[in-house]
């Protein structure tokens, strides 16, 4: 019953977060102004910054979750992890292929080696290999744990991408919303990129919520099986 | 007895080990060596003089061949059940982290060296920077490598991937430590002032302390049997 309801509202959250990216799109093509210095290419930028924020959000979910895992050793914690982690990776494969084709015009070239691209590439690296040890050791249970010790280390790597901007020579942009000064973008713009935002934020915890649903329900399942052949053998 | 003991013991052992049974130590010796004579052979120096790559391609042999010899220090007590005996023991789960990766920091800080004299000498670099200045920058290097190979080194050997995880969860931790790395390195050779290095060398101390701390923290997740 709880998953169900669980299941409902992640749909609800899918389709209002489907809504305002439609909006977003309508948005960028029909209302917000051209950016002088880069002309329409810099409208990928609505696509790219809400893609980076929603990885970011997913893995730091993946890593709070993951250490809630270690602490309580409760499934629900674990099956949050894997349903973030999914959502993480998608969302980060947008946004690291988003980046380049802004580049491309921007900068001139696809990829840069500066450090806020490496160490977002190494970080989406990290979660992938989330899933490789999860699924490549034999006891579940071990498998859980190293995937969740996986995480919390990868994710020290969030504060430092966040910082990689001032703290070494970077082509990359710095912020231009959450500044000491307050957003220096053009409010039109502004308004844009936080319609985007909210589309991308619930649409994935929309998708979070369903697959952690569906995990759980997942686990419940092979647990009764296990029951029943127990008694069965028994 | 006191922790820093329990470490100096557990690295003892597992320096015995290594030096008794010398076939991982072997292998490592020969794989930079090989490395070393690989990259003089191919690298055309009329294009690229030895000088702009011989720190990027020292760090990276060092990555490789440390990745590549540190899952193997759980090897020989995995093989025959001795590293549950270690852990039954009242040695903290820290300790023995800590100590396993001593040991490992002196088999690297071993091929460390052996790297950067093969290197430098098949690739003709001659005037290779002072020798101190170099040392420091491996220094909080190595610790870094070390502590995060031992780490994740543990977690392979129960992986059905084995060997080849290691790499896959170590590498995209250690670019960052590369990095600086050879960047520092460069600059050594490059006969740079100190002032431009020291930034880099506090950042791979800043890696190294992280690294120690996170392991010893985290170790005994990977380690309750």
């Amino acid at each position: 019953m709880e998953s169900t309801r669980v299941r409902t509202a992640g749909l609800l959250l899918v389709w209002a977060g489907v809504a305002a990216i439609l909006l977003m799109h309508w948005m960028v093509v029909f209302w917000v102004p051209t950016e002088a210095a880069q002309g329409v290419v810099q409208r990928i930028f609505y696509v790219h910054v809400p893609g980076a924020w929603t990885t970011f959000l997913a893995f730091g979910i993946v890593a709070l979750a993951s250490a809630a895992y270690l602490w309580l050793e409760d499934e629900r914690a674990d099956a949050a992890a894997v349903a973030a982690a999914e959502g993480g990776l998608i969302f980060g494969a947008i946004m690291l292929i988003s980046g380049p084709l802004w580049g491309r015009v921007a900068w001139g070239t696809y990829w840069t080696w500066e450090p806020r691209l490496t160490l977002t590439l190494l970080l989406w690296f990290t979660y992938l290999g989330y899933f490789l040890v999860r699924g490549s050791v034999a006891d579940p249970r071990r498998g859980k744990r190293f995937a969740a010790v996986v995480a919390i280390v990868g994710s020290l790597n969030i504060p430092l991408i966040h910082v990689s901007v001032s703290w070494f020579r970077s082509l990359h942009p710095g912020p231009v919303v959450i500044k000491p000064e307050g957003p220096t973008l053009h409010p039109d713009m502004l308004t844009t990129l936080l319609v985007s935002l909210a589309g991308f934020t619930m649409v994935f915890l929309g998708l979070f919520a369903f697959r952690y649903s569906i995990e759980l329900a997942a686990r419940r399942q092979a647990r009764a099986e296990d029951a029943a052949l127990a008694g069965g053998l028994a | 007895m006191t922790e820093l003991r329990w470490t100096w013991l557990i690295a003892r052992k597992d320096l015995n080990l290594e030096f008794r049974a010398g076939g991982r130590l072997l292998s490592m010796i020969a794989f930079v060596v090989l490395a070393g004579f690989l990259f003089g052979f191919a690298l055309d120096k009329g294009q690229v003089p030895g000088r702009a790559v011989v720190a990027s391609l020292t760090w990276l042999t060092v990555l490789f061949a440390s990745t590549a010899g540190a899952g193997r220090i759980f090897d020989t007590e995995e093989e025959d059940g001795a590293f549950r005996h270690v852990l039954l023991t009242p040695v903290s789960r820290r300790a023995v982290f800590l100590g396993k990766t001593v040991a490992n920091l002196a088999l690297t800080w071993l091929i460390t060296a052996l790297s950067f004299i093969a290197l430098t000498s098949f690739l003709g670099v001659r005037t290779s920077g002072s020798l101190a200045a170099h040392a420091a920058i491996f220094l909080p290097g190595t610790i870094g490598l070390s502590a995060t190979a031992t780490f994740f080194g543990r977690m392979s050997r129960h992986s059905n991937l084995g060997d080849s995880l290691l790499p896959v969860l170590t590498f995209p931790l250690l670019a960052p430590l590369v990095f600086f790395g050879a960047t520092a390195s460069a600059r050594v050779f490059m006969a740079l002032p100190w002032d431009e290095i020291s930034s880099l060398v506090r950042l791979l101390w800043a890696f190294a302390i992280g690294s120690v701390a996170v392991g010893a923290v985290l170790f005994h997740h990977v380690t309750d049997e």
